[in-house]
């Protein structure tokens, strides 16, 4: 099959589905990018290949909203780093996913073009917020994917959707053209239905930017080529806090399970403890909304984005165009965070998020001394229905417990299908050192290879 | 316990016009939010040295957007300039 014909099966498999995963697809672009693929004007890597990216990254002359009616016509007038890698390597670029507004949520449920769907059930959610990346990918409407996770929003789409996603060290790679949430927390990081196609994508996105003042200027390794790499003698520690109140015992079982599996290829495997996780839900929430509140003051519609008043005074006019160009969920976010920052309450919020983030990555450090490699699920349970969670918001936050404390750390994480409940994916999460998403891969990849779970619908 | 009227203050600083309805279920989502981050009180620690380090660029002058491209998204544009609200 040419490039052209692979492109246009999966155009036409977006045409007729019923997902929403995408915001924009680049139909000209794409066809395009494949003509020059089978041209032979196009060589790298990823020649060839769809990636459909976040419609949270910028992609010059592309548009990218973040599901935001703010940024309903925004066009970037420039490439995001990673997606400049993904063009040097000849990527097709397919369209820009759905995902929650300004990627502040769990399930995609928040776009202003309406929920993405879960491809195993139309009625629940694919998780979110990369959830269009995750569901796309799953269901064949792309070859793989990036998404960013601040809190897990790689990592919960692609449990929910049973397929892999990293949330990558912070610093590995660059945030530079990626529109700001969570600053100190979040990374773009892949989405594929194999660990051997995630390290494919992963190698090419990695790497120092000069552009991003918190990028790691470290060698990339061979990722792919290492992937095979004995897992063997590895010490794996599987700290009790993941599995509180709330996590389904179907869900708890299956992640025992695979851990026998890993323990049946050589693998050693402990209980351990990590006390101060029990306050990461409050520390990213509070860090996050501070963050988000001074991330999204750009938002005033006069550089960009939605405008509504003309001849008013600054403030009323500002004030108008953010209550118009804004969804719930973000003002939330926004007010909320506002108020931690404020005179007499950051103390007491910011403050106290800031040395609860600090006791959480000590947790982490202490635990990688004695382990290689840490094993939780990713989410505490499957994904619910469209709408189960949208009245009260704290139920949706604590959704979230399991994967910001990675963020808090900093360190990286990689989610992998285990299992099923039904029909329903159920994914776990492999966490390692910083910068050692080589030994992430390595243990997917083994577990992969000795264990049949189906990745794509 | 936070009110109405401290909601609309935020709303203030935070230059979001918030209408009715949205004042009064963000003050009782706010209330039950912000009883939940009380768990923090607890913590008693010490930060030690910055966990996130800014590394610079060398200052060094390489071309940037065109002005055209910079005004390209804006919803009002006038001689080549921005045009904002007004300030008095």
């Amino acid at each position: 099959m040419s490039h052209r014909e692979h492109i246009e099966e999966l155009l036409d498999a977006i045409g007729r589905s019923e997902l929403n995963a995408f915001i924009t697809v680049d139909y000209e672009g794409a066809r395009r990018q494949a003509e020059e693929a089978d041209a032979g004007e196009l060589d790298g890597r990823l020649a060839g290949i769809a990636v459909a990216i976040k419609d949270a990254i910028s992609t010059k002359g592309l548009r990218t909203t973040c599901a935001s009616k703010m940024l309903e016509h925004y066009v970037p007038p420039y490439d995001a780093f990673v997606v400049k890698k993904l063009r040097e390597e000849g990527a097709v670029i397919i369209g820009k996913t759905n995902m929650d507004e300004f990627s502040m949520g769990t399930s995609t449920e928040t776009s202003f073009i309406g929920p993405c769907k879960n491809p195993w059930d139309l009625e629940r959610v694919p998780g979110g917020s990369s959830g269009g990346s995750a569901a796309a990918v799953a269901a064949h409407e792309a070859d793989l994917a990036l998404g960013s996770d601040t809190g897990g929003s790689i990592r919960c789409p692609a449990s929910f959707c049973g397929v892999v996603g990293l949330k990558p060290t912070y610093g590995r790679v660059s945030r530079n053209g990626l529109v700001s949430y969570g600053n100190s927390m979040e990374q773009i990081g892949p989405i594929a239905r194999t660990v051997e196609t995630c390290a494919a994508l992963f190698e090419v996105i990695a790497g120092y930017d000069p552009w991003d003042s918190t990028s790691r200027d470290a060698p990339v390794p061979h990722y792919v080529s290492r992937l095979a790499d004995e897992i063997t003698g590895l010490e794996v520690g599987v700290p009790q806090d993941f599995f509180g109140e709330g996590v389904d015992p179907v869900v708890e079982n299956a992640t025992w399970e695979a851990i026998a599996v890993l323990e049946s290829l050589g693998v050693h495997a402990k209980e351990t403890s990590m006390p101060n996780l029990k306050y990461a839900l409050s520390a990213y929430y509070i860090q996050a909304m501070s963050e988000a509140s001074s991330n999204l003051a750009r938002y005033s519609g006069i550089i960009y984005g939605t405008r509504v008043q003309k001849d008013h005074d600054w403030h009323t006019t500002f004030s108008e165009n953010r209550a118009s160009g804004f969804g719930k969920e973000v003002k939330r976010r926004i007010l909320l965070g506002t108020y931690a920052l404020s005179a007499g309450y950051y103390d007491k919020y910011y403050l106290k998020a800031r040395k609860a983030r600090a006791l959480i990555s000590r947790d982490f450090q202490r635990a990688f001394k004695q382990f290689d490699a840490l094993i939780a699920p990713t989410m505490p349970f499957t994904a619910f229905k469209i709408g189960e969670k949208t009245e009260d918001p704290l139920s949706l936050y604590k959704v979230d417990i399991n994967t910001v404390p990675i963020n808090l750390a900093n360190v990286p994480s990689l989610s992998i299908p285990c299992g099923r409940k039904g029909h329903l994916p159920i994914g776990m999460q492999i966490i390692g050192d910083q910068f050692n998403e080589q030994l992430l891969f390595n243990i997917g990849f083994q577990f992969e290879q000795n264990t049949n779970n189906k990745h794509a619908v | 316990m936070i009110t109405k009227t401290d909601v609309e203050q935020i709303a203030r600083l935070a230059c979001i016009k918030l209408h009715e309805e949205d004042m009064q279920a963000f003050t009782i989502q706010f209330n039950a939010i912000l009883e939940y981050f009380e768990e923090l009180e607890a913590i008693e620690a010490e930060l030690t040295e910055q966990e996130e380090r800014n590394v610079l660029r060398a200052d060094e002058v390489t071309p940037s957007l065109t002005q055209e491209d910079a005004l390209a998204n804006a919803p009002r544009v006038e001689s080549g300039y921005f045009r904002g609200p007004r300030i008095l």
